[in-house]
């Protein structure tokens, strides 16, 4: 058994729970959007029936949570798995290969960084999710199709920049010039020598990467392009803002969700990164 | 290689970068599957479309569209915003915009690094020790919660609950200075709290790394205050990283901060953009994430320069590379 400090099980215990729910939530005892009588409108935390009370409509907050973790835990899962797979491939190639590929490959990243993270998917959310006739709604699955597809882009250049980096400081290491010389294939230079050291680095970033994405997909949905009526924690939000002034208890639920999430991803790509130097140190 | 031709391929650099940008944008909107000059005349007869089509060269292909925009664009022809009224510049929109942008950036930045260099500094010096712990730990937490939660936090608690601040809007300095800065501090908070966090470890890394080095020692044997030391010797050289990233967040923050500009109603570059998302002003869009990557450029420019004028060991050693 690793040992861990407190925080860090804290932060394995939350995302463990955020994985459950997301995973299982469906089988705990209430509906996504338990409905409830005209009394039980909007009632504070810890009310009796409602452990985090229900919003002005009478929607559980609870079970609305534990909803939306799975939909912000999947987009955000999706995109990091897709972004971070095509930006590694492309960054440990671009620094392996070197020469114009290379070339090509910084100017790309480039270009993807010079606009901030969430002009580019605001941007890319509303051009691919415009439907032919423009009266009629985007279905909701579609939505997170565009989401994660655009979110996906936005992560290319930042973790492809990151793996680049990190193959540039391998690639250069006497054991691969001496797999090369050996007449190893490059193929298999990439894969047995440069992918295992670089991975580590990568995990680290991709946890943050996490909570990139949980943030910018809560933007999204606050601005009102992302996932609408309260299907995420970012839909909640974008929900709870118009009663802020009565109910605001309505917004601490998705934030505190929200805040744990991402200070528990953050807080283990910390761990993944000081386990990493230690090891770098020893060598 | 020379000086001169250093910059003139870091310069060449950048304007590649922002050409591929506009273009990029210029095809994506090309991509949308439904007809522009439809969405941006939508009760407009078949022949207004046409000349529209025309105006905006739409009907050109993707190239020769771009070429048309572009030629407009270096001209300071941002395009138009089209409403059943009739149209607006969006260089209107965006001349309203910027000062907003550019003010809340360089308060958010200010107040961001007067917070941080103290704590960076202090956090350094006690490293390991429970000030550095407390600092660290504290700012760790504030700067994963996302910005616009401590912008409804905000708002709940100074906004509605207590009543101190306004909650919308925005008030020029022409209104007076105190109702200028009513309206600025919750984004201006909200804004700088995450930059805090960065800017501080940071310096506390880089500060913990200079200290190390043996001028450090030499200048404590010298019998030199730790003061002296801490701010002449550590902090000048490393505060390069810190000023890097300083200067590459304010590209960001220009247009970034769509979301805290729409919670309180700023109404600045990143707005202009949502607002054009959602109008389906595909021109004023393609323009405004233009001018944003424009700004991103420039700051990226500035942080090559001031790495020199900072730590001089830089100048030769990228004259050299």
């Amino acid at each position: 058994m690793p040992k861990f400090t407190k925080p860090t099980w804290f932060a394995i215990g939350w995302l463990g729970l955020m994985l459950f729910f997301s995973l299982f939530g469906w089988l705990l005892p209430f509906k996504p959007w338990n409905f409830v009588f005209e009394d039980d409108l909007e009632v504070g935390l810890f009310s009796s029936g409602h452990l985090l009370g229900t919003d002005s409509n009478g929607y559980d907050l609870l079970s609305s949570a534990v909803a939306g973790t799975r939909m912000s835990i999947f987009i955000a899962i999706a995109a990091v798995g897709l972004g971070g797979f095509i930006g590694s491939v492309l960054g440990i190639l671009a620094a392996y290969l070197r020469g114009k590929i290379d070339t090509v490959m910084v100017t790309i990243f480039n270009v993807g960084l010079s606009v901030p993270n969430l002009v580019l998917a605001l941007a890319l959310v509303s051009v691919l999710a415009t439907n032919v006739d423009i009266n009629q709604a985007v279905p909701t699955w579609r939505r997170v199709m565009v989401l994660i597809m655009s979110l996906t882009i936005v992560l290319i250049p930042i973790l492809g920049r990151i793996a680049r980096g990190a193959t540039l400081s391998w690639s250069g290491r006497e054991f691969v010039t001496a797999a090369r010389s050996m007449g190893m294939k490059d193929s298999k230079i990439i894969l047995k020598h440069i992918v295992p050291n670089v991975l580590p680095a990568l995990i680290a970033v991709a946890f943050l990467a996490v909570g990139v994405v949980i943030i910018a997909e809560a933007s999204l949905s606050i601005l009102g392009v992302g996932i609408p009526d309260g299907a995420s924690w970012g839909g909640m939000i974008a929900r709870g803002r118009n009663d802020l002034e009565y109910a605001p208890h309505v917004l601490y639920v998705p934030i505190v969700f929200l805040a744990l999430t991402v200070i528990s991803t953050n807080h283990l790509g910390d761990v993944v990164r000081a386990k990493l130097d230690s090891r770098e140190a020893k060598v | 290689m020379s000086k001169i031709g250093f910059w003139l391929q870091r310069i060449a650099q950048l304007l590649i970068v922002l050409l591929l940008v506009t273009f990029g944008v210029s095809l994506l909107l090309r991509l949308i599957p439904v007809d522009l000059a439809t969405i941006l005349l939508p009760v407009g007869t078949e022949e207004e479309r046409d000349i529209l089509r025309n105006e905006l060269g739409f009907d050109k292909g993707p190239i020769g569209y771009y070429l048309q925009w572009l030629g407009n664009f270096v001209q300071g022809d941002f395009g138009k915003i089209y409403f059943s009224g009739g149209t607006e510049e969006v260089s209107d929109h965006l001349k309203n915009a910027m000062p907003r942008s550019l003010l809340l950036m360089v308060y958010t930045q200010v107040l961001a690094l007067a917070i941080a260099i103290p704590l960076g500094v202090l956090s350094a010096y006690r490293a390991g020790r429970r000030a550095d712990k407390i600092i660290s730990n504290t700012l760790f937490a504030l700067s994963s919660i996302p910005n616009f939660a401590i912008a409804l936090l905000l708002v709940i608690f100074i906004g509605v609950k207590f009543a101190w601040l306004p909650t919308l809007g925005y008030a020029p300095i022409s209104d007076g200075v105190w109702e200028h800065f009513k309206h600025m501090i919750m984004p201006v908070i909200s804004l700088s709290l995450g930059l805090i966090a960065t800017y501080t470890r940071l310096l506390r890394a880089d500060m913990i790394a200079a200290l190390r080095e043996d001028y450090v020692t030499m200048a404590a044997s010298k019998g030199l205050s730790d003061r002296r030391i801490l701010w002449r010797h550590v902090f000048r050289p490393s505060s390069m990283t810190l000023l890097t990233s300083a200067a590459l967040s304010m590209g960001g923050l220009i247009g970034g901060a769509i979301v805290i500009e729409s919670i309180f109603a700023t109404y600045g570059v990143g707005f202009e953009v949502f607002a054009a998302i959602a109008g389906r002003q595909y021109v004023a869009l393609q323009s405004t994430v233009a001018v944003i990557a424009l700004f991103y450029v420039f700051f990226n420019l500035v942080v090559d320069i001031s790495s020199g004028f900072v730590d001089p060991r830089t100048r030769d050693r990228r004259v050299n590379a």
